[in-house]
């Protein structure tokens, strides 16, 4: 009986195209927008030549300091290169700066830098120029001083500073683990859409089922492994759309990976197996229901900005504690970034705790519910 | 007027998904962007933590240095990985115990540094090296610490004038186009989804009999329903443009707004000749929901309704020009940047509507051609 029961379930879960759509097909949609809308977006924030022009003027021909620290950091083969330059006269400048062509322009007759807008480009030329200006007075310092060898020092000794970042920085990987979260948990129209047909006052399915003498417990099992076989194999193909396509890093622990995979699923299916459950209204209701839940759950777990997921930890942190879809995006976040599992088991164990007690729930409901007749 | 009143009925049923689409744009499309920016040169301050360990007169020189020219932030240690992540903060500077003994001394001291690696970490650091330059130097020659940072602090004087030239202020602007590209995704999302949900409904088998059967024409009842379409789209231009007045005020009522305006109901009118070809090519509701969900979605990642077309690769940008939210975007995009408004600045708007416009003909004619393949059919 419980293979029979097993079997249907999975022929009803199979059949259901807009539940395979929204289950197996929109996440990998949703992660091929997201791969094309941010493959750009942290390229971005890395270093590129700006382009500038200096006046040629007396007051920059004649400064030696200027005109050789301008020629190293505009020259191609320098490792100081940063300066794509152009020397121009004041008109020509002006016209380049107004048609965006260049990012500030410096006359050092005046000692002024002429920018557009204020924005990082233009602080990076105002920060070099002002680093020049530190070094000539430290030089005219020295030389008053009579002390030549540091002056030599000074320009050629660099100052060492010990870089101890992660090497995994990538924040967009956020979005792609909040789309498995997303999925996980949109797994739960699969559990709830099998318990509908289980129920009554939802599928006149129900009467049959209710009447039947099949023990409930071996119903709702196989009824619950059928759900978990379909929602492993989406979320085992978001997987490998993920790693394969997008390229999505997710750290070195593979084996962990697969656990809060795993777990995430249970999650949604006991989700899912609650809001059928425990919710006394039609199948639309509980499905607007579930998704509406699912995108709050997504929307501050940081699917929408992943800002939002680091104003919620710090503000609001109780909110993303009980978040379903922020465990699983945290776990992931966990394995990418920390070195330690403290926080993945933490995540672990809320996601077992979250479905443990949607699942005594849904059976409290469920046992009451047939008790009664 | 039975019609219409059908009509309205059943975009009354779904109400829940206007408000939400428009919830999304109040959120989204609004509140991302601050307002402080003015046309003055304002330097870019990046946000850095430092953790100072020493409390000496040499690292608190520091420290103020960095406070003047760094956002200074103070975060707990404890989450500085996490801030360093979601780019709460750019540089991490840590200065350890001893440092002021040990710099005095002229022992090598390094310090130890964390980086997001990105354009306001590198500027951080440059900062930071700045600094350091002149107290290694100031630190060698001198042994009194008060005479050390006074001479600090004077070789990091600046002397620069920074001038601004654009006249226009370019984030009040951007807050306006970042509005507008966003309601392209909810016009694009409420305007298909309503409108083919609604005429699904009219094609419902147990209604289309009773429509068949009553006294209207056939074709005077579609008219009605078109009409009704176009009064819809109306009011949905209407809301998100009222919504855009409140939220902008005077930045909005001048002849740029209006073109802004223009340019928002010729794309709602795209909108729904896509609306009236989907909804002649697919009868299943369910089906429609996940087709509008694709399409709006597709349109609104490519074409820079989310994400900035500055920030889009070249790639996806060529994609997008199928899109019709791509004309539409390109020309909020043209037009807040647009310090003078005249013909010759307006050309590119006026390009980008011409085909807008051409898309929606195609619509037509496609729906058409549908339409009467289907009436063969039947």
């Amino acid at each position: 009986m419980f293979l029979h029961n097993f079997k249907y379930s999975l022929k009803i879960l199979i059949r259901n195209k807009a539940l395979l759509f929204w289950t197996f097909l929109f996440p990998l949609v949703l992660g091929l927008f997201f791969k094309m809308a941010f493959s750009n977006i942290e390229k971005q924030e890395t270093f590129k030549v700006i382009d500038i022009a200096i006046i040629d003027n007396d007051a920059f021909r004649n400064d030696l300091v200027y005109k050789e620290v301008f020629k190293d950091l505009g020259n191609k083969n320098s490792n100081n290169y940063m300066f794509n330059i152009k020397y121009l006269n004041e008109l020509d400048a002006r016209k380049l700066l107004s048609e965006k062509k260049i990012s500030a322009y410096i006359d050092f007759n005046k000692e002024d830098l002429v920018v557009n807008q204020s924005g990082v480009n233009e602080t990076i030329v105002l920060n070099v120029i002002n680093k020049i200006n530190t070094n000539k007075k430290i030089i005219n310092d020295l030389i008053q001083e009579n002390n030549y060898l540091e002056i030599n020092n000074l320009l050629t000794s660099d100052i060492k500073l010990e870089d101890e970042s992660s090497n995994n920085l990538s924040y967009t990987m956020i979005e792609y683990y909040t789309l498995i979260a997303m999925s996980a948990l949109y797994g739960a129209l699969i559990s709830m859409t099998i318990i509908n047909y289980k129920l009554p006052k939802i599928k006149p399915s129900g009467y049959l089922v209710s009447v039947s003498p099949i023990k409930k417990s071996i119903m709702i099992i196989g009824d619950l492994l059928a759900s978990l076989l379909i929602q492993l194999l989406g979320i085992g193909i978001l997987l490998i759309f993920l790693v394969l396509v997008i390229k999505v890093d997710f750290g070195s622990n593979t084996l962990k990976v697969l656990e809060l995979s795993f777990v995430s699923s249970i999650a949604g299916l006991s989700f899912g197996l609650f809001i059928g459950s425990c919710l006394n209204t039609n199948e639309n209701a509980k499905t607007g229901i579930l998704i509406a839940i699912t995108m709050i759950f997504c929307f501050l777990s940081g699917m929408m900005g992943i800002t939002m997921k680091y104003v919620i930890d710090k503000n609001a942190r109780f909110l993303n504690l009980i978040n379903p879809a922020n465990m699983i995006t945290d776990g992931f976040y966990s394995l990418y970034y920390y070195n330690t599992l403290d926080r993945f088991n933490f995540n672990i164990l809320s996601l077992l705790i979250f479905s443990l007690i949607l699942i005594v729930l849904s059976i409290l409901s469920l046992r009451r519910k047939y008790d009664s007749i | 007027m039975t019609v219409f009143k059908t009509f309205l009925k059943i975009v009354n049923k779904y109400k829940g998904t206007i408000i939400l689409y428009t919830m999304m744009l109040l959120v989204f499309g609004v509140t991302n962007l601050n307002t402080k920016e003015t046309t003055s040169f304002i330097e870019t301050k990046p946000d850095v933590v430092i953790i100072d360990e020493d409390n000496s007169k040499l690292s608190n020189n520091l420290v103020n240095y960095m406070k003047k020219n760094t956002d200074l932030r103070s975060i707990k240690e404890s989450d500085i990985d996490d801030a360093l992540f979601f780019r709460d903060v750019v540089y991490v500077i840590y200065i350890p115990k001893n440092y002021q003994e040990k710099r005095l001394n002229q022992e090598d001291i390094s310090l130890k540094i964390k980086s997001t690696n990105t354009y306001e970490g590198a500027l951080s650091e440059e900062i930071l090296k700045r600094y350091l330059e002149s107290e290694k130097v100031y630190t060698k020659n001198y042994n009194n610490i008060n005479t050390i940072i006074s001479k600090i602090n004077s070789s990091l004087q600046s002397s620069v004038n920074v001038k601004t030239v654009s006249k226009i202020d370019t984030k009040e602007q951007s807050r306006i186009s970042r509005y507008f590209n966003f309601a392209s995704y909810s016009i694009m999302a409420v305007v298909i989804y309503i409108i083919c949900l609604v005429l699904t409904s009219f094609k419902e088998k147990n209604v289309n009999k009773r429509i068949i059967i009553s006294s209207t024409n056939y074709q005077e009842h579609n008219k009605l329903l078109l009409y009704s379409s176009f009064v819809y789209v109306f009011l949905i231009w209407l809301l998100y443009s009222l919504l855009g007045v409140i939220i902008f005020k005077n930045e909005i009522l001048n002849l740029k707004g209006i073109i802004y305006l223009g340019n928002t109901l010729i794309f709602s009118f795209v909108a729904l000749t896509i609306a009236l070809f989907i909804s002649s090519v697919i009868n299943n509701k369910n089906a429609i929901s996940g087709i509008v969900n694709v399409f709006a979605l597709g349109q609104a990642f490519l074409c820079g309704a989310f994400i900035p077309t500055e920030y889009l690769p070249d790639t996806v940008l060529k994609i997008a020009h199928i899109l019709p939210s791509y004309y539409y975007i390109n020309s909020n995009d043209i037009l807040s940047k647009m310090e003078v408004v005249n013909l010759i600045n307006l050309k590119p708007v006026i390009f980008n509507s011409i085909i807008l416009l051409g898309i929606s003909i195609l619509f037509i004619i496609l729906n058409n051609v549908v339409s009467r393949k289907k009436q063969i059919v039947g």
